[in-house]
Parts: C-alpha cells; structure tokens; sequence
C-alpha cells in the first residue's frame, strides 16, 4: 500500500466508523420511545401527554404518525432530525431545539477550559510524580489523584460549593451571572461564576490522566533510551523533556480527546449542584419530569458533539503523526 | 512506606492490597450485619430534619428516618448493585475478549468494532435514557450499567489472548486434538485470570460511581435506597441548601472508600503499585 493511500484509508476508516455510529445512535433514539414498556404516546410526548382525553390522544397518536408502518415512520424520523426538530415538549411548551440551543453554548463552555486545564495539570503533575517517584511530593500527589477518582462528581462538587461559597463566602453559590453586567465585566462576572464549577471538573478530569501519566513515565525512566541519554550526558531536565515527555504525549493526547465523552457526563452532574442553566439541568429537570422528548433530544445532541470532537481530534491526530495509518 | 522495592516480593501481599482487603470486608461486614449494627429501624419516621445528637447520631432526615441507620442498610444496597453489575460487565467482556481474541478474522472486527462504538458514546447519557424509560428499580440499574461497561475489560482480555494464543502449550493442546472450547477454558482463560480478576476490581468501582451518579440524578430504586439516593433527597429536599452536611457527607464519603478499597485490590503486586489501566 502506497503511504499517502495508507493516509487516506486511515480517514475512511475512521469516516466510516463515526458514521456508523451516528447512524446506530440515531436508530436507537427512535427505537427506544418504541420498543421499550409504556405507551409510544407518552413516551414520545412526556407524562404530561395523559392528562389529555382519550380521543385526544388517539389524535396525537395520528399527528405523530405512529399509526403508520414503522419504516415509514422511520424516514419521517430521519426527515425531521435533519432539519433539527427534535419533538416538541409539553411539559415546557416549548419545542426541544429551541430549550437546548443556548444550553448547549453553556455546557461547551463548561467543558472546553475544564479539558484543556485538566490535561495541562495532568500532564505537569504527572511527570513530576514520575520522574520523582517514590518521593513525598509523589506519595502525596498520588494519593490525592485517588481519593479524586474515587469521588463521585456530585460530591466533590457539593463539599467545594459548601466551603468555598457556603461558608467562607469568595465564590457565588451557583447560575451563571449576577445579572446587569455589559461588556468586559459581564465577562469577567461570567468567568467568577465558573471558576469553582471549572475547578470541579478539571480536578476531576486531571486525576485518571495523572495516574497515567505517571506511570508511563516510571515506565520510561528505565528504558534503554534513557540510559543512552544519560550517558551522552544530558541533564535530567533534557531527558525528562526531550526525551520522556515526548513519548508520553501521543498517546496522551488521544486520551485527552477520548475523555470529552467523559467531562461531558461530568459536566451534567456539576451544572446540577451549580445550578447553572446548561444541559444538565435540562436533563435533571426532564429526568424528574419524566420529560421523554427533551431527555432524547439531550441524548442525541450531547452524542453528536462528543462524536464530532472525537473525530475532529482524530483527524488532527493523523494529521500530527503521520505514522498512524501506515502499515509497516 | 507504600512503594516496595523491585523483587522483593512475589508471595507477601502488598501494603495497599491489604488496605483495599480491610476496607472491603469492612463494608461487607456493615453490610451482612446491618440489622444487628443500626441502632434504629430505618423505616421508622419521627421529627424530621433533627441535628445529631445522642438518640440520632447523624440527625433524621426529611420525613424522620434516623439518617446514621438508613446509611447502614444502604451499603447493602450499593454493595449489591455494584457487585452485580460490576459482574454482568465482566462476563460480557471476557466472552467478547475471549471470543475475539483466539478466533480472530471477521468475529474479532465485528466484536471490537462494536465495542469501539459503545465506548464513544457518552456513557451518562445513554444510561440516564435507558434507566428513564424502564421502571425504577435496583435490577434495571445493574441492567442499564452491566450492559455498558464491557469495552474496556474486552479490550485487555483481547489483548491478552492475542498474546497466549501463539504460545507454545496453546499449540500443543491443538496439536493433541483438543476442542476450542477445551483450549479457551482450561488453558486461555485460566491464564488471563489475574488481568479478570483485577478488572472485576475495577468494575465493580465504575459500577458504584456510575449507580451513584444515576441514583443522584433521581433515577434509582425508591424501595431500596443505596447511598447516593439518599445524597439525591439531601440535595432535593433541602439537605444541602441548609447545610445539613451530616445528611450528604457520610454516604458520599462512603462511597469513595468503597470504591478506593475496590481499586487498591486491584493493583498489580508485582510492579510496585502500578494501576491497571483504569
């Protein structure tokens, strides 16, 4: 196989299989409210569709087309979701689309920082750990990483918002603005609300990739390249950097990127005890609703976005390192 | 000291393994015991939203409960949850990894592929649809969970299996005559056992975390409370807004040490408290 055909076929494959996914994703979304215990009409339109009478239901049941065949329904599903109407919600009469597009922005911006600084801490902490593994700073920063794995979202959300905000009062209990603000210091207002909700994910994003981190550098620390290198005699800080660091970042990165799935969960949790207006709020208050058509659209959305990042991410990969894709 | 020097040790059990083993036969002693340790009935109601005190030693909660004996018998709930999802998860993932791994070609791409595309989706989402259409009960959680934990324990088995299925004993049982079924069970899966054991470790954490997260969200069992449901009725009925820390501070912290006595078990004995690939 030519090398550039290895390059191409390397993004087909992934083409391929992101589409496929996407494609299993959306069949599932129509499949569920369908297929799984409870009347289609409820499950399609929320709880609140039952508190209409009988023949009203047997009109929305026409309206939604689920008297038809099921492939027919199938391409009307399709259809729709390609021109974003993802359903209507009752309870909020409002349609989905509409609930979730500013939401959306807000758990992406939620997200993004929280990504980037957990990786960037990771990263730092981890190679620190490593290099001086053994040492108290290690004993200490990996304890810490696991005592943070092992905490559930919610809590370590909950117990930062009851110190820092509750008791010793630097940070606003939760929301997104104080309101009234234009300009720089709107933005400035927005970035206060958020720090304590960025600092909860990034921590919580940090600790799983610092362990790995660490470990793949003990791991380094006794190659044989390692070795060559301190013989030639460079100082441990060229090793470290040019030599460990750089082994430790491809695979790192295409953790990064397969961990947006990942924050993103976590974000819904934290937005939850911030009470901040994103999806995951959206999702709570469907959740105790029993809210179906905005819980399907959330689903949908949130997958897309994690289906595209990772892609995006992928390609920047191959693009990156040229090796990937090449059969040797 | 927590870190051992190299060879030191084949056979002694490291310091950290022993720490999870404590904090594993503890919960499960709170568990199996909990009628005999709660100092009062759980179900039993009384004045609502007390402080602790004496006769309550975390307080009551909304409707009355005695919050310290509520937490007890949650652990049995947690624990089982965790348990069986955690083993659900497992056995899938190593008949995926085992099947793809020893018979390769188009079962492997198919058994991988699929398990590539359950780990891109994002797993909260998915389980909290799952969990909203079916009804609220503790077995639909383990469902919803087990059936989505999989990939990550197929992946290594499958590796592992790559690296046993060449080996010479492997091609002398084949060499005898002896069935696939045979060579998979007495002679690949008994090899692999250490990389299942340490993954059923950790999935039984992932498995506690996740229920956690669901049950918090308010989708869990109302008949059989487990700890991060009574965080959920912390957090919505005011528990939290009043700073009523002794209501949703224990059960959370519980649920960290369970899953830390989970994951210290797992821990490989041999390379100096090297995690497993988490």
């Amino acid at each position: 196989m030519s090398e550039a055909g290895g390059g191409r076929s390397y993004f087909l494959g992934k083409l391929i299989r992101y589409s496929l996914t996407l494609f299993l994703i959306l069949s599932l979304n129509f499949a569920l409210p369908r297929m799984m215990p409870g009347d289609p009409v409820v499950n399609l339109l929320g709880d609140e569709a039952l508190h209409n009478d009988p023949e009203m239901i047997e009109k929305l049941r026409a309206e939604f087309g689920l008297d038809r065949p099921l492939h027919i329904q199938y391409t009307d599903y399709l259809r729709s979701v390609s021109r974003l109407d993802l359903g209507y919600s009752i309870h909020k009469s409002r349609s989905v689309a509409d609930l979730m597009a500013y939401r959306l922005f807000w758990t992406l911006v939620l997200v993004f920082p929280s990504i980037v600084i957990g990786a960037l801490l990771a990263l730092l902490l981890g190679a620190l750990a490593g290099f001086k593994s053994q040492s108290r700073t290690d004993l200490m920063l990996t304890g810490l990483a696991l005592f943070l794995y092992t905490c559930p979202p919610f809590l370590l959300a909950m117990v930062l918002v009851s110190v820092f905000a509750f008791h010793l009062g630097l940070f606003p209990l939760g929301n997104l603005t104080s309101g009234g603000r234009t300009g720089v210091e709107y933005i400035a207002d927005v970035a206060w609300h958020l720090l304590l909700p960025v600092a909860t994910l990034s921590l919580l994003g940090a600790s799983y990739k610092f362990l790995v981190v660490r470990n793949s550098v003990v791991q380094l620390l006794e190659e044989q390249f390692v070795l060559a290198a301190r013989a030639k005699g460079l100082r441990e800080m060229e090793i470290l950097l040019g030599h460990v660091i750089r082994n430790v970042l491809p695979p790192f990165i295409s953790m990064v990127a397969l961990s947006f799935g990942f924050m993103v969960s976590g974000a819904l949790i934290v937005e939850i005890v911030f009470s901040l207006n994103g999806m995951g709020t959206l999702v709570y208050d469907a959740v105790v609703a029993r809210d179906y058509p905005v819980m399907q659209g959330c689903f949908l959305v949130l997958t897309v976005s994690v289906l595209a990042a990772n892609l995006i991410a992928d390609i920047l990969y191959g693009i990156a390192d040229p090796r990937i894709g090449r059969t040797s | 000291m927590i870190w051992y020097d190299r060879g030191q040790i084949l056979y002694k059990v490291s310091p950290l393994r022993l720490a999870g083993w404590l904090i594993l036969i503890f919960f499960l002693l709170l568990a199996l015991l909990a009628p005999f340790i709660a100092p009062q009935d759980p179900c039993k109601t009384g004045a609502p939203y007390l402080p602790p005190s004496s006769d309550h030693l975390l307080g009551t909660n909304d409707i009355g409960q005695d919050i310290l004996s509520e937490l007890i018998y949650a652990s049995r709930v947690s624990l089982a949850i965790g348990l069986l999802a955690g083993f659900m998860s497992i056995v899938i993932g190593v008949a995926v990894g085992l099947l793809a791994g020893y018979f390769r070609g188009w079962v492997e791409e198919l058994l991988l592929a699929i398990g590539d595309l359950v780990l891109l989706v994002p797993g909260l989402p998915l389980m909290i649809i799952l969990a909203a259409y079916l009804s609220p009960s503790m077995w639909n959680i383990i469902l919803v969970v087990g059936l989505l934990w999989w990939c990550s324990t197929a992946r290594v088995v499958h590796s592992r299996v790559l690296q046993l299925r060449n080996m010479p004993f492997v091609e002398a049982a084949r060499a005898l005559g002896c069935s696939d079924r045979y060579i998979i069970l007495r002679h690949i899966l008994v090899n692999a056992k250490e990389i299942v054991y340490a993954k059923f470790a950790l999935a039984v954490a992932s498995a506690m975390l996740t229920e956690a997260s669901l049950s918090f969200l308010g989708l869990g069992d109302p008949l059989n409370i487990s700890w991060g449901e009574m965080i959920h009725f912390a957090f919505s009925r005011g528990g939290f807004a009043n700073d009523m820390w002794w209501w949703y501070l224990p059960p959370g912290l519980l649920i960290c040490t369970s899953v830390l006595g989970f994951v210290l078990i797992s821990m490989e004995p041999k390379s100096r408290g090297k995690f497993l690939e988490l």
